[in-house]
């Protein structure tokens, strides 16, 4: 009884969010004529899948995958490793002006990004980055705040004692965060890779402030240029953002089961 | 843990010597040059830019589009020092300091670039405290499509030259059905600013005062309230959809959609309407009565940044695409040259026509945002008051004279 | 680094450095980042807000007056910080509540909550920019899809995005749908809570919303804290869905503070302006968070923190 009750609510709450998605994707596949009809096509009378091959050869977009891939997985190695480091540091150390320390990592969440950009863009420019992809990877090597409080949050729910313990025994510390919470906090660290490597993959204002030429763009700032100031290329954004959405998708579907199966916790901790 | 933090630099030091391949120095000569244009529009400018560096060997022209990012990335840009060399620009005001003047220039080489065949008023538009800091690349005038289909379905006559905007109500009325969600026009209630400038002209009136001065008596005039009350009017009373309320739906998706018989627009809405498919027509803009219409003048012109390294060769790109091989291609704009308009027959083609026909009868006016260097927080006041009366279907009046009492602090 | 044997004092004392230095060494990624890539914007942001700084001219100090104008001249800034507020009374509560109670739901293992969960994860996917393209036809007064189902129940729908009573409404509903990733935040979370409290609780017969009260939300209360934290954040920073869907309208009833930033930036062009802004901003969500975590240690439990009074609790 309840479990049915539960399931028609999953039900209609999939419905809700699966209707962005298809209707995205019958964008993509509609003839120029139905694009526009209403009442709105739910399904169209014949399905222009060579909608993505047009859309897709409009633009270098290889070229922009290639980009896009670079940054996004050199970044999310860069996030994971420093952000596990540093979230290890805050959870599990006193030390002089920790707590001070803490609360300007957290205020850096909260500085917009207009005013940041056009100092940023200084900086990148003295360093010669510009028009290169390194403003979009290198920091990344230093710890996103949002992510350190994350897994900062996440190391403090477990118990202590495990690292007394492992102290006890001789470990360093070098060697409790290596050999005992990095694996521990492996659902996390999934989840941060998750995110950034959503963060990454859609950044439009990163890419459009920092790269120039064409042969540098990300496949968002391509996705982008179906839209210019006066009109739109509705199918082609549809047909990318279909394609666009897949990796993310198959990469979440992945992740989300290793975050649950990833009993390594409570198994230590018994 | 040290060595761990050893390694980690160096992976971060691999990285970005890989990426650092990337910027790796070429011996040919960049010129770059950024446009907001995109899709096909874009391919003529790289086919142009092609020809260019055939024309120029050790010349590479980097294109650079960005869309609608374009303003946001134009700013950063030019507020770190580091704008292209060469680029589209239409808001001369607030980018004129760091652009370079090009009179002297145009001066040494009008006769190779025939200057007397691209119409002055293109030219001026470009001007600030009188110098001229683009070249025209492309224009639009604007003017109104109606969908033939639709017009000969209902048996309505076709606009004709000369019509008022009292013709274009009363034939648009009659496309009203609730059914099908068909409407004869559509009023901007969101509107570009220029929209809704010309027809202030069209009337006899101006958003601001000549001399930059003030807006009272201008924005909040009898003439003013006529306009606002006339389009709030045709909301009310079914004549017309209202766009941009609630409502992103654009008039080019309607017209496209046969959802609208008329729409108000520009060159930039013709390639998307000939790709639907639809059988339509293109009017002038009605007058006010007897009153001259008028239209603006929406033009796309060609700057040189103040800092380029290079600012002969900056030049001759501009002049290559003010050329009249240039000019032809670029077939989704209005020719800036009267002898490629006349050569390709553009003057006298029934979809053309109108777009010159109005080009000729708006050399009078120039735009607000010309005369005065906070126009734009006013137009913030001015749109509110266009979105209020539409909301409102009406109190014109009211909306438009407190925009003048807000912008009252931007004019000091 | 080997387990140093205590030979003499001055080996002693190397030990003690290294230890001292240790969590420097640990939380140095991040300091060097500060200093590289932060520090420097925001010192240079802060000077700017004492400027009239447009993009591209000339550059007049002007002390406060950016402050003063924004503070006693600027309607706008306070309506958009109220319009913010509005935004994030709404937006905050039900981004946690909604999240934790889909997160509880989809924690269990039956079939197809995998399935359930890259459902709800879905619109987190795709780009900001398709996201709202798709709201806009989803709320479009006459020809939307929403109206439209609406209709055929009989219901007259209202102009969601051009009816500045229903408008705020709509872009909370918009933003709520990047509900998955707070979902997917406190489902990790919930991995981390031994599965034996569980087992001993339904032994004693401990009803389902008991454990959820008294086992699942204290367990979560760090992740909570988090949600809270960056839900504030994010409700302050609010603009993309804004930005396109209903450009601050009708009659500016979306106009958000970050929007206000934004325009005074990029529309107008007065950097330092926006710079004073920005700082305003920055100030209030300082404050807020800055409140929630004194709050917190009336509410979130760390097993995990090293509270020395407590070290023998156990």
């Amino acid at each position: 009884m309840t479990r049915a009750l539960t399931y028609s609510a999953l039900l209609f709450l999939s419905a809700m969010f699966i209707i962005p998605f298809y209707w995205t994707f019958i964008t993509a596949v509609k003839n120029i004529g139905e694009l526009y009809q209403f009442p709105p096509v739910f399904w169209p009378n014949e399905v222009m899948w060579e909608n993505f091959v047009t859309a897709w050869f409009k633009q270098p977009f290889d070229v922009y995958l290639k980009n896009s891939v670079i940054v996004v997985v050199l970044s999310t190695i860069g996030q994971l490793f420093s952000c596990s480091l540093v979230a290890f540091g805050f959870a599990r150390f006193q030390f002089k002006g920790r707590d001070a320390i803490f609360v300007l990592l957290l205020s850096t969440m909260m500085i917009p990004w207009d005013v940041k950009m056009i100092p940023l863009y200084m900086e990148f420019n003295m360093l010669g980055w510009i028009n290169t992809l390194k403003p979009l990877i290198v920091p990344a090597y230093f710890a996103d705040a949002f992510f350190v409080f994350l897994l900062r949050q996440y190391i403090m729910t477990v118990p202590i004692e495990i690292d007394e313990a492992a102290r006890m025994d001789g470990a360093n510390s070098w060697q409790i965060y290596w050999r005992i919470h990095l694996p521990l906090m492996m659902p996390a660290l999934v989840l941060v890779g998750t995110f950034h490597f959503m963060n990454a993959w859609n950044d439009y204002l990163g890419p459009l402030i920092y790269l120039n030429d064409q042969s540098k763009y990300t496949l968002t700032l391509g996705l982008s240029m179906f839209k210019g100031l006066h009109e739109t290329d509705i199918t082609s954004i549809a047909a990318i953002t279909v394609v666009l959405c897949i990796p993310p998708l198959i990469l979440f579907f992945f992740a989300q089961r290793y975050i649950m199966d990833g009993s390594i916790g409570s198994s230590v901790k018994g | 843990m040290k060595k761990h933090l050893k390694q980690l630099a160096m992976v971060t030091a691999v990285a970005s010597m890989a990426l650092g391949g990337a910027s790796a120095v070429s011996a040919e000569e960049v010129l770059r040059f950024a446009t907001w244009n995109s899709s096909e529009n874009l391919g003529i400018l790289q086919e142009i830019s092609k020809r260019f560096e055939a024309d120029n060997p050790g010349v590479k022209v980097q294109v650079e589009s960005y869309g609608d990012g374009y303003d946001k990335k134009l700013i950063a840009a030019f507020g770190a020092g580091n704008p292209p060399d060469v680029m589209y620009m239409w808001n001369y005001p607030k980018y004129h300091s760091s652009l370079m003047p090009l009179d002297e220039l145009m001066a040494r080489d009008a006769e190779e670039m025939d200057l007397e065949d691209i119409p002055a008023g293109l030219i001026n538009i470009t001007r600030v405290e009188g110098k001229a800091y683009g070249i025209p690349a492309g224009f639009t005038t604007h003017v109104v499509y109606y969908n033939k289909d639709m017009f000969a379905a209902a048996g309505v006559a076709e606009p004709v030259a000369g019509w008022t905007w009292a013709d274009l109500r009363a034939k648009a009325a009659k496309f009203r059905d609730k059914a099908s969600k068909t409407y004869g026009f559509a009023v901007e209630a969101k509107p570009d600013p220029y929209d809704y400038e010309q027809f202030f002209w069209s009337n006899g009136t101006r958003f601001i005062a000549e001399d930059g001065s003030t807006v009272d008596g201008y924005m909040n005039s009898p003439e003013a309230v006529e306009v606002l009350t006339m389009f709030a009017e045709m909301a009310k009373n079914e004549e017309a959809t209202v766009l941009g309320i609630g409502d992103n739906t654009s008039g080019s998706a309607l017209f496209k959609g046969s959802k609208l018989a008329m729409f108000q627009s520009a060159m930039w809405s013709k390639g998307g309407i000939d790709k639907a498919g639809i059988n339509y027509g293109v009017a002038m803009l009605p007058a006010f009565g007897d009153k001259p219409v008028h239209s603006s003048i929406g033009a796309s012109a060609m700057s040189i940044a103040k800092a380029t390294k290079n600012p002969e060769l900056a030049w001759k790109f501009v002049k290559f695409f003010a050329s009249p091989e240039a000019v032809k291609l670029r077939e989704n704009d209005l020719p800036i040259r009267t002898s490629v308009a006349e050569e390709m027959e553009l003057t006298s083609d029934p979809i053309f026509q109108p777009f010159f026909e109005m080009l000729a009868l708006s050399d009078r006016e120039s735009n607000a945002f010309l005369k005065h260097k906070n126009w734009g927080k006013i137009q913030t006041n001015l749109e509110r008051a266009i979105e209020a009366t539409m909301i409102e279907k009406g109190n014109a009046k009211k909306h438009l004279d407190s925009a003048v009492a807000r912008s009252k602090r931007h004019l000091k | 680094m080997t387990t140093l044997v205590v030979q003499d004092e001055v080996a002693e004392e190397r030990h003690r450095f290294i230890e001292k230095l240790t969590p420097y060494l640990f939380i140095s990624p991040w300091i060097l980042g500060f200093l590289f890539f932060t520090l420097g914007p925001l010192i240079f942001s802060f000077i700017m807000s004492f400027y009239d700084w447009p993009v591209v001219g000339e550059r007049t100090f002007v002390g406060l007056q950016n402050y003063q104008v924004m503070l006693t001249e600027d309607p706008l800034f306070w309506d958009s910080l109220w319009i913010t507020v509005k935004f994030g009374l709404f937006f905050v509560p039900f981004n946690v509540i909604l999240g934790l109670l889909l997160a509880v739901l989809l924690n269990q293992k039956v079939i197809g909550t995998g399935f359930f969960r890259t459902i709800f994860y879905l619109p987190s996917v795709i780009s900001g920019v398709a996201l709202v393209t798709i709201w806009a036809w989803i709320y479009s007064h006459e020809y939307g899809i929403l109206n439209f189902l609406l209709g055929l129940a009989g219901i007259e729908g209202p102009n969601w995005l051009g009816d500045p009573n229903w408008s705020l409404l709509a872009i909370v509903i918009a933003s709520l749908w990047g509900l998955g990733g707070t979902m997917l935040i406190l489902l990790t979370g919930l991995q981390s809570i031994p599965k034996e409290l569980y087992e001993a609780a339904k032994i004693s017969g401990v009803p389902a919303w008991a454990r959820l009260v008294y086992i699942t939300i204290p367990m979560l209360s760090p992740m909570l804290l988090f949600t809270v934290i960056t839900s504030i954040i994010s409700a302050f920073q609010q603009l993309t869905i804004a930005l396109l869907l209903t450009g601050g309208g009708p009659l500016e009833s979306t106009y958000f503070f970050a929007m206000y930033i934004y325009d005074n930036a990029f529309k107008y062009f007065e950097m330092g302006f926006a710079a004073a802004n920005s700082w305003v901003m920055f100030l209030i969500i300082l404050a807020l968070s800055m409140m929630v975590l004194k709050s917190s240690s009336a509410w979130v439990y760390y097993e995990g923190e090293m509270k020395k009074t407590e070290a023998n609790d156990d």
